[in-house]
């Protein structure tokens, strides 16, 4: 809980007594209301992709057999493919490669995809080669909609040879239709793309 | 229509013009009332899975019930808190039932009515806040739910004191104005 506001530092003792009442009444509402709530990443953009259906209504709850089929058809868009690797310490359930942009040309990568827990968590792994290491940036994984970044799956640092990085995915991955990877360099605008499935 | 018309329209122009299968008149709409949907649902339904499927289903509803919207009837606002409550109202209903009725006891929590009150006001003041500049946004929100002073605001932003009381003040006479003008 935050502390209220003093209405006199707000605005002063320069104002007239109509003013000072009509901000005054404005300073109790938003005390009132309360702050507005963060909009999460799935609710950043509406979704007018389907042209009879506006807006595509997923079930998030829909049970784990929805999930798996959103899965699925997220894997199909983007040319997933299965591979059922096991072994070096991550439960791959299916892969699918990455492609460098023109930004790391002489990039790869694979991403790796694990099983879905019981709390919502996509374990995800990336093994990557070729990007270039940031003494004063990072690396991060985002899933896409409309091919833009719209929600973060977790940061990452590379050295010279291939790394692999462990992250991880809260969301419903119906929502999305792909994943890039953007270079993010403090101070710097926007988000440049270097990997993308 | 040119963008910026469409940015300035009112809600109701909007939804008529949604009506007529107008996408950025419905995107514009979307930007503008997306976080006001989104507190009313967390604030009835208090999970933000079920809140964001209340969201997708009040837009979704919007979309298909715009034609329905009379603009002579009243201004655009309040349909659309309209359509949300009864998307959220469809999802709370779709929770399942609890097996055992909790016993009678007195309960000091607020009454339906005042419930009602709470989260009309929290609508309209968070949509008032949608048509703020973000600098002027950004000393409001920091000021109320930030917790910081107005010298904590400076220092934060990187402005001088004095930028930080006349984007206030300009920022709650411009909400007074919308508030007072029931943001048609």
């Amino acid at each position: 809980m935050t502390r209220e506001p003093d209405f006199r530092e707000l605005v002063g003792e320069d104002l007239s007594p109509e003013e000072r009442a009509r901000l005054e009444r404005v300073h109790e509402l938003l005390i009132e209301a309360g702050p507005p709530p963060e909009l999460t990443p799935a609710l950043a953009e509406p979704d007018t992709a389907e042209p009879e259906m506006p807006i595509q209504l997923p079930r998030r709850r829909a049970g784990a057999m929805l999930a798996l089929a959103a899965t699925i058809a997220l894997l199909a868009l983007v040319g997933g493919f299965l591979v059922g690797r096991k072994g070096e310490g991550f439960p791959t359930a299916r892969s699918f490669p990455m492609h460098p942009t023109g930004l790391a040309q002489n990039a790869s990568a694979t991403l790796d995809l694990g099983k879905l827990d019981q709390n919502g968590n996509w374990p995800l792994r990336i093994v990557v080669k070729g990007l270039k290491p940031l003494p004063h940036g990072y690396y991060e994984m985002w899933l896409t909609k409309h091919g833009k970044p719209v929600a973060s799956c977790g940061t990452f640092a590379v050295g010279t040879g291939e790394s692999k990085v462990r992250l991880n995915a809260p969301y419903n991955l119906g929502r999305y239709d792909g994943w890039v990877v953007t270079r993010e360099v403090p101070h710097t605008a926007g988000h440049p793309v270097v990997l993308s499935t | 229509m040119p963008a910026m018309a469409t940015n300035e329209a009112t809600d109701g122009e909007l939804i008529v013009r949604a009506g007529d299968g107008d996408r950025g008149a419905f995107e514009v709409l979307y930007r503008r009332y997306a976080r006001p949907v989104f507190g009313l649902a967390l604030r009835r339904l208090g999970d933000r899975g079920r809140a964001e499927d209340a969201v997708q289903e009040t837009f979704a509803s919007v979309w298909r019930a715009a034609r329905s919207y009379k603009p002579e009837r009243g201004p655009g606002g309040p349909w659309l808190y309209a359509v949300a409550r009864n998307a959220i109202i469809d999802r709370s209903r779709a929770r399942s039932e609890p097996a055992v009725e909790a016993p009678d006891q007195e309960s000091h929590e607020a009454g339906p009515a005042d419930r009602a009150e709470t989260s009309w006001t929290a609508w309209r003041v968070h949509r008032a806040l949608e048509e703020l500049s973000v600098n002027e946004r950004s000393v409001i929100e920091l000021a109320y739910w930030g917790g910081l002073s107005q010298s904590e605001v400076a220092e934060y932003l990187g402005i001088p004191l004095g930028t930080v009381k006349t984007r206030t003040r300009a920022a709650l006479a411009r909400m007074a104005g919308l508030l007072e003008g029931e943001l048609e």
